[in-house]
């Protein structure tokens, strides 16, 4: 029984690979265990905790779910969340050393800060290359480079010449119809400003055009919001006997800092589990054949450790509300869609 | 260019359905489910919740190509049952999931913002 229980809730890592690494709890798997889903039960297992939050990263512990629904949220964050992105570029003058198709790129893969849920997906051909004040922002990017007169022997170009460096607090947001009354100057920028686009010699001159339109990270990797979004299970280390001295030193040496620790006792130095969660699971220990017989090492399979990190457009927190409303949102799709079929 | 069209992957062609049956004939109570424009995030979630319901015999999904922007999902169930309500039934325990996700994960970010402000 207890070995059941270990299969289906641990994975094993092993010296040469691992085992018991795809849920089984399902019904009829084992006997004398009910796996029916159940919402009760679910509801008592179920726990999140939130790690860590600053600034742009997040981590939590979600504990009590199957890695399919983890893993739902994980790609939905990477490529469903809507975010706004330059999609349009209207060069009027490149003379830039730079190239048109390599500078729209560039441009393109700029973080810009603007609420996502504040716009529209814009449809194609309806407006035509203008664009509406619900789906489009506009930016504007003039720059022209000079020489700086007060210098004479300088030889650093940024004494020498005046905006030289194109950066992304050139970007000017101008808005369409009455975006100006919605949004306050600063909430439409792009997420920092000294991004380098492109350099510039006296007299080359970029005058630019740029439409902004909301979009999904399916349809480019621009749109995605998040610049990491991960997780990974809750590593659990097991000594099987006390293990002293020398032999202790280098179990430590083995795994991350902080992850054993050394306690002294009688005189003696034994080695402590101190914080599994801070394991690699580099599986170091088993390569010394006078440690590898004394440690376990297992991973918990239903407790994620996830690590969300936004590109700055929205916050973490507000990232995974968004991930959690688009699963919801396709599942209510599905509901409705079924009935639809079967009513035919 | 002949490159497919980056929204291929998630917008309906026109007169597109998003889900349609067809009925297994070699064996009762199985049926094909193809979903359009929806890949392995919804497939594997779907198919796993569907193993937890006793009285589904086999539930398997496939992407059958992976520039085919969609997924078949197969269920087989007892004879007082049907894949129907198997995938109903799927997906509305998935919402209750979900919602409780939803609720646990606000409570928990509100409960970390009030210990920082501190």
């Amino acid at each position: 029984m207890e070995r059941i229980k270990d299969i289906r809730s641990r994975v094993v890592l092993q010296e040469h690979g691992l085992e018991n690494v795809l849920s089984s709890d399902f019904p009829g798997t084992y006997k004398g265990f009910d796996d029916a889903w159940d919402h009760d039960k679910f509801k008592m297992n179920f726990r999140i905790d939130v790690v860590r939050l600053a600034g742009d990263e997040l981590e939590f512990d979600m504990v009590g779910i199957d890695a399919a629904i983890a893993n739902a949220f994980r790609r939905i964050l990477l490529s469903e969340v809507p975010t706004m992105a330059i999609e349009k570029v209207f060069i009027y003058n490149n003379t830039s050393i730079i190239q048109d198709e390599v500078l729209a790129h560039r441009l393109g893969l700029i973080p810009i800060k603007a609420d996502p849920r504040m716009f529209e997906y814009r449809q194609e051909g309806e407006a035509g290359l203008e664009g509406r004040e619900t789906d489009t922002l506009e930016f504007q990017l003039k720059v022209k480079c000079t020489r700086n007169a007060n210098t004479k022997e300088a030889t650093d170009p940024d004494e020498l010449y005046r905006d030289h460096k194109v950066t992304t607090k050139h970007l000017k947001w101008i808005p369409i119809g009455n975006q100006s009354q919605i949004f306050k100057e600063g909430d439409i920028r792009p997420v920092h400003d000294d991004i380098l686009i492109a350099k510039l010699r006296p007299g080359q001159e970029i005058d630019i055009k740029i439409h902004c339109v909301k979009g999904i990270g399916k349809d480019h990797a621009k749109f995605s919001p998040v610049a990491t979004a991960s997780y990974r299970l809750l590593p659990e280390i097991t000594l099987t006997r006390p293990i002293e001295g020398e032999l202790a030193k280098k179990l430590q040496r083995c795994f991350s800092p902080g992850v054993i620790e050394i306690d002294s006792k009688n005189g003696k130095e034994y080695a402590r589990v101190a914080h599994a969660r801070r394991d690699t699971c580099s599986r170091e220990v088993f390569r010394h054949d006078d440690l590898k017989d004394y440690v376990q090492l297992h991973k918990i399979r239903d407790h994620f450790i996830f690590s969300v990190e936004s590109t700055g457009v929205l916050p973490p927190e507000v990232l995974v509300s968004e991930a959690i409303k688009v699963l919801k949102g396709k599942c209510r799709a599905f509901l409705h869609e079924l009935k639809e079929v079967a009513d035919m | 260019m002949n490159a497919p069209s980056t929204f291929e992957s998630f917008l309906l062609f026109e007169g597109e359905k998003k889900i349609t049956i067809e009925k297994d004939t070699k064996v009762p109570n199985a049926a094909i489910f193809t979903v359009n424009k929806e890949d392995h995030t919804l497939g594997n979630m779907i198919c796993t919740q569907l193993w937890k319901d006793p009285q589904v015999l086999f539930a398997g999904y496939k992407n059958p190509h992976p520039l085919e922007h969609k997924f078949v999902i197969r269920i087989q169930t007892t004879s007082d049952y049907s894949p129907q309500e198997a995938f109903t039934n799927a997906i509305t325990d998935l919402i209750s999931e979900v919602s409780l996700l939803e609720e646990r994960f606000k409570e928990a970010v509100r409960e970390k913002q009030e210990v920082e402000g501190l």
